[in-house]
């Protein structure tokens, strides 16, 4: 590793860097959550709360794994060992999609519904 | 022994060998967890809203603790960038800088599991609720274990065969009583009569008894068979295995409602078999309601639910539903402006089902539930420890489950608990490593330093794992 022995400082720079951004985005991902005006669409968490709250994440967490746990140079073996792990965990999350499979929700479709609006004051 | 590629790395992978296996062992934590955040996904799409169990809101389950939450990331990303200097500071052959930072990361580690530890107690044991029997949940404490149906026993009957009867643990450790056993395994054998006065010597008693009675059995099976072989037939097994106690003055029992099948003024009939004979003294339920959350009942039927009556506080339900308007306009207003029908998924959702209601005492709202002894005595603590909320009263028959936020409460809460505790774990396994390399590295150090640097870029990358895995872990248990 005789290219590693160059100047640590700006190795150190970097690292400071990542994790100011790193807490900074932690404070976006709580703004989302708490502050109104950054509650999109309808109230509460809807979709597209879910999109924005997961790229900030996503974020973070590609910023943590490519400078902090040095991704951004790595040997080959590495990343042909991690895209084995992408497509197994890509398998993972797509089972979820049975969730909206499941029969025994279709008989309580037929149950009463409140017809789109409140009962108002009696 | 010298083992290669410790420091050097090898030729054809380019790695030493502790790096390769590290991501190896990452590889599959994350379909560990992977595996997790799927059933995370598949509970909460395949939620159905008004008809399954609702998913809590995130932020309104933790309400304060999303500022512990939000804490405990700002630390873990610390210890995260200590982690990465502690590594540099190595490379630079810095040893007293290399400590410092990593006694920094272990302090953030055991800071990290202290606000879990404040966490977990307010969920197990100052958060509860009662689901009464139309499906409408109260939010609350559960005043001094009166979840726990209270007796006063003075005989029990109880089977010698399997576990101690589950009755035991129910009475309380100081005042064990006195207890006259019998016990007559046959109607023609002389009863035994054993005096207990101890938990021990009851312990003591049933395990010689159940060594007994099993003998017994054995021989009395035996002897079924012979005669069955002899002559063709035989009389029944038969042996009498349960045995009786009778305290010479009356017992408390607090009895476990999850361990009871059922009670009445006069006995309690735990699962085990097991009876307590004696009187009944309250199963009512004193409770401490900060909200109402009628998210399974029916919009057009929330008026009349039993839950009003419970409350028996006219207030309560005005500013239920006063709140309840107020979000539904709100809402109106939203969907109006853009020509759509509000949609029925939020109809019965949180916004409009779940809301806080300052529950003041008036007072008027025991007198018909009785239980004049205790009262005065509850309510005073109650009035004490929870300042203007008063309990109230519920009666046991009215409820259809009630329990602390724990992880039988719900597919949220279950999800909550396993992601957390084996992330906890986790951070703990790692604090330890780090700890291990810092106290103990510095032998290495002297000899090798590139070696331990390794070694610390290994922990290191499992300790930057982990910190990823509360990045998603955060928002989506505490914000979403």
């Amino acid at each position: 590793m005789a290219e590693e022995t160059h100047d640590w400082d700006k190795h150190k720079k970097t690292y400071w860097a990542v994790g100011i951004a790193l807490f900074v985005f932690t404070g976006v991902t709580l703004a989302l959550g708490l502050v109104p005006i950054l509650d999109l669409g309808p109230p509460g968490p809807t979709p597209a709360d879910f999109v924005i709250g997961l790229a900030v994440a996503g974020t973070k967490a590609t910023l943590v794994s490519l400078i902090f746990m040095h991704l951004n140079h790595e040997k080959g073996l590495i990343y042909k060992t991690l895209l084995f792990t992408f497509l197994f965990f890509v398998g993972l999350m797509a089972l979820t999609l049975f969730a909206g499979a499941d029969p025994i929700i279709e008989q309580y479709d037929t149950r009463e519904t409140t017809n789109g609006k409140l009962v108002e004051k009696p | 022994m010298e083992i290669p590629y410790e420091v050097k790395p090898r030729r054809d992978t380019g790695l030493y060998n502790a790096k390769l296996g590290v991501w190896l062992f990452l590889a599959s934590e994350v379909m560990l967890f992977g595996g997790l955040f799927s059933a995370y996904v598949f509970l909460r799409t395949g939620i159905q809203d008004g008809v399954d169990n609702p998913w809590p809101w995130g932020l309104n389950v933790h309400k304060g603790f999303v500022w512990l939450g939000f804490l405990n990331t700002l630390v873990l990303i610390a210890s995260s960038v200590g982690v990465v200097f502690a590594w540099v500071a190595l490379k630079e052959r810095n040893w007293r800088k290399y400590q410092i930072y990593m006694y920094f990361v272990v302090a953030c580690a055991v800071v990290f599991m202290c606000v879990k530890t404040v966490e977990y107690n307010s969920k197990l044991n100052k958060h509860h609720g009662i689901k009464l029997v139309d499906n409408s949940v109260m939010e609350g404490t559960i005043l001094e274990k009166t979840d726990r149906i209270r007796f006063e026993g003075n005989r029990a009957v109880f089977g010698l065969q399997g576990a101690l009867p589950a009755f035991l643990k129910d009475i309380s450790d100081e005042d064990f009583p006195a207890f006259t056993a019998t016990v007559q395994f046959k109607d023609d054998e002389d009863p035994q009569v054993t005096e207990i006065s101890s938990e021990s010597q009851f312990k003591k008693w049933f395990h010689q008894n159940r060594r007994t009675a099993s003998k017994k059995l054995t021989a009395e099976r035996r002897r079924y068979r012979a005669e069955m072989e002899e002559f063709g037939k035989a009389a029944p097994v038969s042996l009498n295995t349960s045995a009786t106690v009778v305290a010479s003055e009356p017992f408390q029992v607090n009895a476990k409602p999850t361990k009871v099948v059922g009670h009445s003024d006069s006995s309690v009939n735990y699962r085990d078999g097991s009876k307590v004979e004696g009187k009944l003294i309250s199963d009512d339920v004193k409770f401490v309601m900060h909200e109402v959350d009628l998210q399974l009942v029916l919009p057009q039927k929330q008026r009349d639910s039993i839950i009003w009556d419970v409350i028996n506080d006219e207030s309560a339900k005005q500013q239920f539903f006063a709140k309840q308007q107020k979000h539904y306009e709100e809402m109106r207003d939203y969907y109006e402006a853009r020509g759509e029908t509000i949609p029925e998924k939020m109809l019965r959702g949180h916004m409009l089902n779940l809301q806080t209601i300052d529950h003041e005492d008036h007072g008027d709202h025991e007198e018909h539930h009785g239980e004049a002894p205790h009262k005065s005595e509850a309510k005073h603590s109650a009035g004490g420890g929870h300042g203007d909320h008063s309990y109230i009263t519920v009666p046991r028959d009215k409820i259809k489950f009630m329990g602390n936020h724990g992880p039988r409460y719900g597919n949220y809460y279950a999800l909550y608990f396993t992601m957390t505790a084996l992330h906890g774990l986790h951070v703990v396994g790692g604090a330890l490593v780090l700890l291990f390399f810092t106290v103990f590295g510095k032998k290495l150090y002297l000899k090798n330093p590139e070696h331990l640097a390794n070694r610390v870029e290994v922990g290191g990358l499992f300790w930057h794992f982990v910190d990823l895995i509360w990045i998603f872990l955060f928002p989506l248990m505490y914000l979403l």
